[in-house]
């Protein structure tokens, strides 16, 4: 079966017109399969060439060869253009409004105060302090008795206590924990007492109820210096490295000596501003000497131990960090405050 | 206790300004809580220095001034007055400045030429009316100080906190020694009547309750004229915050400020009898008070009484039957010791507040008693023109413990401070405040306490003397040096704690409110009069009726939380809450305090604005939210329908249970108690019992080996009666699939056309899958028709369509 040079020319553009007219990739396979495939025209060609005489036969091998590796280059190059386009159309199907507001991953959140307290509880871990709990509804013996305060002390009066009956009290500190802890216990002990304490206070400015942490060590040489050491490295964890205390005596019956402790107003960084009554300090809580008579009253000889204790706001922390005017708020769930602390 | 600085310096000499004094004495305990400038404020006025005085180049009497106001740059001031020469130390007010009448000083321009500041007169400041010229400083006066600090503008008056041990501090003299004690100097005591004559014969002084007064000092003053005071004495009671009344009551007031000493003015012509007793008062005895109250009193009450009944009450409150009046010419002055527990029991029950009870309460100097009734007739000698009648008449009563000297080792101030003061240093520091020691053979100091400082009873209380006038912040600052030991967390906290985490992982906030519980709250949640959580801690001083008691249950708090975040429009409330709650255990017991989780959510029918597929009903978010929870906790609870509270729809409520133990319920809130409670759209709660929970510590979880083998699905829809629980299919039919079954999921669920009215099509897919090689079709295919069969037989389910599914 002789062919012209013309008819492979027409058979080329021919299977060249059935690739170009593929409209995506199974129509190019089948259609390559009929021109190129082992039933296809060019394959049918090649096999007719067995009739030429050896010299015509190499010649034309040559002709049908080169048209075979062109249309299959160009198979090839159809095959990549319809394949983008495919790429093209999904991506084209798959348009969206990206404007459209997206699909709310609503995390919760801790409350201010719990990441306050965790983060107290994990400093004081550190230093080797466990922690220990205790009621809130109080004997008024261990809330205050034990605490060498008792009932005639006008220093009961700053309590502003809430009453449950004779002898039943809302604590009002976190220091009953100590007598809780320290009796029937040999020392040398250190601990720290998160938790809830009540004071009778209905100004909008204070909160019926805040959270304190109550901390003590007793062994036989803690000291004052020591006491301060450990109070300076604990605000430094939880205000900052640049941090400034100030320690200034006072009275509480349960200490002694006693002291009063401010950081330094890290809003204004000492200048003075609303948050800190212009003072450039704002009062964080009391320390001291645990009272001879505390370690006596929980069957400790104050001859042999000595120790420090400390009480601390926990919101403090938390409100200058957030900087939340009013302790009150901290305690309201109103999902728009708790949403932004 | 208010302390005019003024007045103060009578008494000591002020070697430093205001703010500094406050600063020390807040420092060393006796806290300043604020300085009350009485005089015009010249904050912003400081000291300037004139460099060089030109005359202005475009006005005649104007002078251009270059002034150094101490903060390094020079800067140029115009100014009017004639006096103005360079050399000179001024008071500048930069711009900026806030003058005395209110003016806000302005950065201007002056006739063309800047003009930074002013330099200021006498009236401009508010110091005087000198207007003609510029006020010019004292050559000494330091560039840059504070005006204030170099001339006085007029008295302060210091807020000072009294501790409640430091009754000696509510009095001038009393902060005079403070002063004296941080800065030196010597104390000037005011003049006082002579002591020297004999006592008049009468009245007569009887002490029938030696131990509630040790001490009774009257002073006899004939002749006086009642009237005003003088300005002097009501501008000294003005600046500590008390009224002038007459001019013999405010003796007595303005000897209280100035020793501490509670003084009472008896007008001696109604008196009866010729005795006045200190005694208990009578049962059921009355006193009609200065304050125009009839005070019914109690035995413990320790009264001053005349011939027929009661005429004060001891250190609390005059009488009104012996008060002096317009017409009182002779006066008793009273100057007692009280005991100071008595005074603030009687106090405390009566409900008053004195400063003469204040005083009492924290302690008198008893030493003090005599010479404040004889400065008293001295002052009503001098402006009430009377006459003392012989001296004081002096009765004790039980004789006072002496204070006795306390031994102290300088070893064990330094031991409990941490510091390294010599022993001659620690007896200086105590000479400070009084305290005189000596040396005993042993090293240690023999301290003898002062009549003023009877809270001084052990070596402890000298050592915080010590540190507090040594200084807290010269104390140094040291770690301590411990044995370790192992750190204990109490494992209930270790639960409140993951319970939390696992809450805020399922997307809730945690809220912390008040523990305090309105009780009409628990006929909001209708429950039942023998519910346990009506056993309520109550409290006898609530804030409110809606403060009344502790809470029993979480679940007011939250439906609370809801109702108020609705009225703000919050769409969506997702809250939790891990707190304790409290139950009354009677009168012998402390209240229980158990541990409970609880957790709120309500929103809006659709979650998302532009979202169209409905979410189902909001039980099965909470229902969701109990088992995640649950799961990160370690436990796999089966919930029951029917949680028995009474709060929760009882069709759409489930109790939690595990291990065959309730362990709390989840359910959609009552639309009844939602109404209560104004919220008006679905809203479901959990509500966890730890206390529970933490008895059945979950084991970690266990490895299970993973399977290589290609699981197989099959889908079962099945139509059932409406009635079965489709939590029974599901455990009925994960107990039936066995080992092989790893899974099996309710994935659909329809009723309507193409389903038998009372019945519902449930949709399960089955996964199988083990370990040790693949499952044939015809395995499966067993498997699934027997779990069909029992199905049918046990919940009549009947099968929509062969089982459809692969691999
Ligand atoms: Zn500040």
């Amino acid at each position: 079966m002789p062919e012209g040079a013309a008819d492979l020319d027409r058979l080329e553009a021919e299977a060249r017109a059935a690739l170009a007219a593929a409209r995506d990739v199974q129509a190019l396979v089948e259609a390559r399969a009929r021109c190129l495939g082992r039933k296809g025209s060019i394959s049918t060609l090649l096999r007719g060439l067995g009739a030429l005489p050896p010299d015509e036969r190499a010649r034309a091998g040559e002709a049908v060869n080169a048209v075979r590796d062109r249309l299959e280059a160009f198979a090839d190059a159809r095959r990549t253009e319809l394949e983008q386009e495919s790429v093209s159309r999904d991506l084209e199907r798959g348009r969206i409004d990206v404007t459209l507001p997206g699909v709310p991953s609503h995390a919760g959140r801790l409350h201010a105060v719990t990441r306050a307290e965790r983060d107290i509880c994990t400093f004081f871990a550190s230093l080797g302090f466990s922690v220990e709990e205790g009621p809130e509804v109080e004997l008024e013996r261990y809330n205050f008795d034990a605490l060498n305060i008792p009932d005639d002390h006008p220093a009961r009066d700053s309590h502003d206590t809430f009453y449950v009956r004779p002898g039943v009290v809302l604590r009002t500190h976190t220091s009953p924990v100590q007598i809780r802890t320290m009796t029937g216990r040999t020392p040398p002990f250190r601990f720290i007492a998160p938790g809830r304490v009540y004071r009778h206070d209905a100004s909008p400015r204070h909160s019926p109820m805040f959270s304190q942490v109550e901390g003590f060590l007793v062994d036989e040489r803690a000291t004052f210096a020591d006491l301060k050491g450990v109070l300076y490295a604990f605000a430094r964890h939880l205000l900052g490295p640049a941090t400034r205390l100030r320690f200034r005596a006072s009275f509480f019956p349960f200490t002694e000596p006693s002291a009063e402790l401010d950081f330094g107003c890290v809003l204004c960084e000492g200048r003075g501003c609303a948050t800190c009554s212009r003072t450039g300090w704002i009062e964080w809580g009391g320390c001291g000497m645990i009272h001879p008579k505390v370690l006596e009253n929980c069957g400790i000889d104050p001859e042999r131990w000595q120790g420090f204790a400390f009480g601390m706001g926990m919101e403090r922390a938390a409100m200058m960090r957030h900087n939340v005017p009013q302790i009150r708020l901290l305690y309201e769930p109103d999902v728009r405050l708790l949403e932004q602390l | 206790m208010r302390v005019s600085l003024c007045w103060l310096a009578e008494w000591i000499d002020l070697p430093a300004p205001a703010s500094e004094i406050a600063e020390r004495l807040t420092a060393s305990g006796l806290e300043v809580e604020g300085v009350e400038c009485l005089g015009p404020d010249l904050s912003g006025v400081r000291v300037g220095l004139v460099l060089e005085r030109e005359k202005h180049p475009n006005a005649d009497r104007l002078s251009l001034c270059r002034v150094d106001a101490g903060d390094g740059a020079a800067v140029d001031v115009v100014c009017g007055a004639p006096n103005v020469a360079a050399g000179q130390k001024i008071a500048f007010a930069p711009a900026g400045t806030k003058l005395p009448d209110g003016r806000v000083l302005e950065r201007s321009k002056i006739r063309g030429v800047v003009s930074n500041g002013m330099i200021c007169s006498a009236r401009e400041l508010g110091l005087g009316d000198e207007a003609g010229g510029i006020l010019v400083l004292d050559s000494a006066a330091t560039v840059g100080a504070a005006l204030s600090e170099v001339i006085p503008s007029g008295d302060s008056v210091l807020e000072v906190a009294v501790p409640s041990n430091r009754g000696d501090c509510a009095s001038i003299l009393g902060v005079a020694r403070e002063v004296h004690a941080l800065f030196g100097g010597e104390i000037r005591i005011p003049p006082v009547a002579a002591t020297a004559a004999a006592p008049p014969p009468l009245p007569r002084i009887a002490i029938e309750d030696p131990e509630g007064c040790n001490l009774y000092v009257g002073r006899i003053v004939e002749g006086v004229r009642i009237g005003p005071s003088p300005d002097w004495v009501v501008a000294r009671l003005e600046t500590a915050g008390l009224r002038s009344i007459n001019n013999v009551v405010d003796v007595t007031n303005l000897v209280l400020l100035e020793f501490g000493q509670p003084l009472h003015a008896f007008d001696l012509s109604k008196l009866r009898g010729e005795t006045i007793t200190v005694r208990s008062a009578h049962e059921g005895e009355a006193i009609e008070t200065l304050d125009g109250v009839t005070r019914k009193l109690a035995p413990e009450d320790l009264v001053i009484a005349d011939a027929d009944a009661a005429i004060a009450i001891a250190g609390v409150m005059g009488g009104a039957g012996s008060q002096v009046g317009e017409a009182t010419t002779n006066v008793l002055v009273e100057s007692a010791h009280f005991a100071p527990g008595r005074i603030r029991r009687t106090a405390r029950r009566l409900g008053i507040s004195s400063e003469a009870s204040y005083r009492f309460e924290r302690g008198v100097d008893p030493d003090g008693v005599a010479r404040a009734a004889d400065r008293a007739a001295r002052l009503l000698e001098e402006i009430a023109g009377g006459c003392s009648v012989g001296g004081a008449i002096i009765t004790q009563g039980a004789p006072r413990e002496a204070v006795p000297p306390i031994s102290l080792d300088p070893d064990r101030v330094n031991r409990l401070l941490g510091t390294s003061l010599a022993p001659s240093e620690v007896a200086s520091l105590l000479a400070r405040v009084g305290v005189a020691s000596s040396r005993t053979p042993d090293g240690s100091l023999r301290c003898e306490i002062p009549s003023h400082r009877s809270d001084l009873r052990r070596y402890q209380d000298l050592v915080e003397e010590v540190v507090r006038i040594h200084g807290c912040d010269r104390v140094p600052t040291t770690l301590p040096l411990v044995r370790l030991a192992a750190v204990e967390t109490p494992p209930l906290r270790v639960l409140a704690d993951r319970s939390r985490d696992a809450f805020v992982a399922a997307g809730f906030f945690e809220a912390v409110c008040l523990s305090f519980l309105c009780s009409a709250d628990l006929d909001r949640l209708d429950l039942a009069a023998d519910d346990p959580r009506r056993r309520t801690v109550v409290l006898s001083n609530p804030i409110s009726e809606e403060h009344a008691c502790l809470r029993s249950t979480l679940v007011a708090s939250l439906l609370r939380a809801a109702r108020e975040n609705l009225a703000h429009r919050v769409d969506r409330v997702r809250l939790f809450e891990v707190s304790r709650v409290f139950f009354d255990e009677g009168p012998a017991a402390l209240p229980r305090e158990p541990l409970r989780a609880a957790a709120l959510v309500c929103r809006a029918e659709r979650t998302n604005l532009w979202e169209s597929s409905k979410p189902p009903p909001i039980y099965f978010e909470a229902r969701g939210v109990a088992e995640r929870v649950l799961r990160e906790l370690g436990h796999v609870a089966s919930l029951r329908p029917g949680s028995g509270e009474p709060f929760l729809h009882p069709g759409a409520s489930a109790e939690i249970r595990l291990a065959g133990l309730r362990v709390g319920s989840v359910g959609e809130i009552h639309p009844e108690v939602a109404r209560r409670f104004s919220i008006d759209r679905p809203c479901a709660i959990v509500d966890l019992d730890l206390e529970t929970l933490a008895g059945r510590m979950a084991a970690p979880a266990q490895y299970r080996e993973v399977s290589q083998q290609p699981p197989v699905r099959r889908d079962l829809a099945l139509l059932v009666a409406r009635r079965v629980a489709a939590g029974d299919l599901l455990e009925a039919i994960s107990k039936a699939g066995g080992r092989d079954l790893v899974s099996v999921d309710l994935f659909d669920r329809y009723e309507g056309p193409g389903v038998p009215d009372d019945e519902v099509s449930l949709a399960f897919r089955l996964v199988f899958q083990r370990l040790e090689r693949a499952f044939t079709d015809a395995e499966i295919t067993k498997q699934v028709e027997r779990i069909v069969s029992m199905l049918g037989h046990r919940f009549g389910a009947e099968l929509r369509s062969a089982p459809g599914g692969g691999a």
